[in-house]
């Protein structure tokens, strides 16, 4: 009886300690978030007042309307920014997925000579930092007279997303057993068949996830981007937000209101796709 | 050779193989060409002449290159550290809450989708001396009566700069090893539990194996993208203050754009290039070995 409760009271303390401990973490995590979203809503006075002003006073959707109010009215040109942006890292997601299921798949189900080599090529390829990088882009893009157009930030994306695009996609084509596409070919399925039927939806959600981490460096690329786009013909929002600091001062809020504007899309995109990254990517098929 | 002949793998690794060529490879040779010249952007001619090992011999004995270096290597080695274990943490809490796993997951991403540039900005205004949030609760606490001037000393500046790369990073640790604690077969674990091991044994033995290539993904997906504190650096203190917190990074941007110095500028890219390199072989040949542990096929 005696080992019965001090048993169930060590349980409650361990949930206990779970939920706090969960509940920290969580707070760390969203707290800067949360702190942008609540400055951008207020307005310049509060966030520069001494002492500080917790609790909002006024909330306003001001620095939101200066911010799409144009050129000229305290606005940046933040609806081309945007669209540049979106143009840009969806157009290099897809084809660096594209590019990434041959070569995961390739990396995955073949043998062939220097595998590893070839991988760790390609790998070394994405470990060149991109400031690194923007040097000789620069001069080449300078040439080609592509410096400032979405074709060449989408042409350096797509380099810098398909090695571990490529590396997520093996991973994860790795974690198909085998045995099903061929049970698929024994059946009858072509080899493109038992890909697209049987080992495409196994491999769904971390084709999905790879997605999402591409997406993502598209979206928050600024080494290269700052290099590499000049006008509102390419600047994407990452090298857009520098709009906002001058010399020496900083408009704060109106960097936090843009701040909202970039995450809100990455956002909703992530939840989207989350639902695939739904776990035991492939349980189901190995214990059924 | 006709195109019939090309093998698969062959045929379905060449897209990869052709953009990063165009896009990398090529370029970066001529970047390497352009390291033993005196190129400057000002003047094109510079670019056809040869000066040797000059350049590398000048940053080599260069004092301010070397305190770069090594803040860099310091700052990677406590980043990744923290983020590994923190992540690990953060995913071990996650996979065992029984409600609310989608929420604490989306949650769990968010720092993911804050661009480095952004992570940046917004600890640059939290940390700020006057207007942050950090000073305001500790002052507002009672902790401290001044003002901590956390960008303008150096060491805290370092600090301060961890924090929000640690802050930004941890997730992708968190994520992947979540993802792997999740694909975890669960029949081992209930196993050594009938079999008497403890919590800690259990998770040593068992589940740590089994998590391990996933943590070492994403140590490697990290290293490859150890640069982006470059974004962070360059808009919280931009290498100050008086060049306390300047990582290689944004030393060659410094050089290259601002002092227009190509050539050198380049040389010095080439030891960030090695940096990054050395990170990323290291936690591949980690990764090679954790996956022939569990015995899946390489």
């Amino acid at each position: 009886m005696e080992a019965n409760a001090s048993a169930r009271l060590k349980r409650r303390v361990a949930t206990v300690a779970h939920r706090v401990g969960l509940f920290l973490a969580m707070l760390f995590i969203c707290l800067p978030g949360i702190w942008i979203v609540l400055s951008s809503l207020r307005p310049t006075v509060e966030i520069l007042a001494k002492p500080p002003v917790w609790i909002p006073q006024q909330v306003s959707l001001d620095a939101y309307v200066a911010m799409f109010s144009g050129v000229g009215k305290g606005g940046i040109p933040v609806v081309d920014y945007f669209r540049n942006s979106l143009i840009i890292s969806v157009t290099s997601t897809v084809i660096a997925i594209a590019i990434g299921m041959a070569g995961g798949y390739a990396f995955a189900r073949y043998r062939f000579r220097g595998k590893s080599a070839m991988f760790l090529g390609l790998m070394l390829t994405r470990t060149v930092p991109g400031i690194a990088l923007s040097l000789p882009l620069f001069f080449v893009y300078a040439r080609l007279d592509i410096i400032d157009t979405h074709f060449g930030l989408i042409l350096a994306y797509v380099a810098l997303n398909v090695p571990f695009t490529i590396w997520l996609i093996d991973g994860f084509f790795r974690q198909v057993p085998k045995d099903l596409a061929e049970a698929a070919q024994i059946d009858g399925c072509t080899r493109w068949q038992a890909f697209w039927q049987v080992e495409f939806p196994l491999a769904g959600p971390g084709i999905a996830s790879a997605g999402i981490f591409a997406f993502l460096t598209s979206w928050n690329e600024f080494a290269l981007a700052s290099q590499l786009t000049r006008s509102i013909n390419s600047k994407t929002l990452p090298v857009g937000l520098l709009d906002y600091t001058a010399e020496f001062t900083i408009d704060w809020r109106g960097m936090c209101a843009l701040a909202v504007v970039m995450i809100i899309p990455a956002l909703i995109l992530t939840f989207i796709v989350q639902k695939h990254l739904v776990g035991g990517l492939t349980s189901g098929a190995v214990k059924g | 050779m006709t195109a019939k002949r090309l093998s698969a793998p062959t045929l379905l690794l060449l897209p990869a193989v052709l953009v990063l060529a165009a896009v990398v490879v090529v370029p970066l040779c001529l970047s390497f060409y352009s390291s033993f010249t005196p190129f400057r952007l000002t003047r094109p001619e510079t670019f056809f002449t040869f000066i040797g090992l000059r350049n590398y011999r000048n940053i080599l004995s260069d004092a301010n290159f070397w305190w770069a270096f090594g803040r860099t290597v310091l700052l990677l080695t406590i980043a990744l550290n923290l983020e590994m274990l923190l992540g690990l943490g953060l995913a071990l809490l996650v996979e065992k809450a029984s409600r609310g796993q989608r929420v604490l997951r989306t949650i769990m991403m968010f720092p993911m989708m804050f661009s480095p540039i952004l992570v940046g900005f917004q600890f640059k205004f939290m940390f700020n001396d006057n207007i942050g949030l950090v000073n305001n609760a500790l002052q507002s606490l009672g902790l401290t009566q001044e003002a901590i001037p956390w960008l303008i000393e150096g060491h805290l500046a370092f600090i301060a700069i961890s924090i929000a790369e640690i802050w930004s990073s941890t997730s992708i640790f968190a994520i992947l090893i979540l993802a792997g604690l999740l694909a975890m077969p669960k029949e081992p674990v209930e196993a050594a539990r009938v079999d008497g091991c403890t919590p800690w044994q259990t998770f040593r033995y068992v589940t740590w194996p089994f998590i391990m290539p996933f943590a070492y993904i994403a140590m490697t997906i990290r290293s490859l993208d150890v640069a982006r504190a470059y974004d962070i650096v360059k808009i919280m203190t931009d290498g100050g203050p008086a060049g306390r917190t300047e990582l290689l990074w944004t030393l060659v941007a410094r050089t290259a754009y601002s002092d227009a110095r190509m050539g050198v500028a380049n040389a010095m890219a080439y030891f960030s290039i090695l940096l990054s390199i050395v990170f990323t072989v290291y936690f591949f040949r980690k990764l090679a070995a954790a996956r022939t542990q569990i015995g899946a096929e390489w």
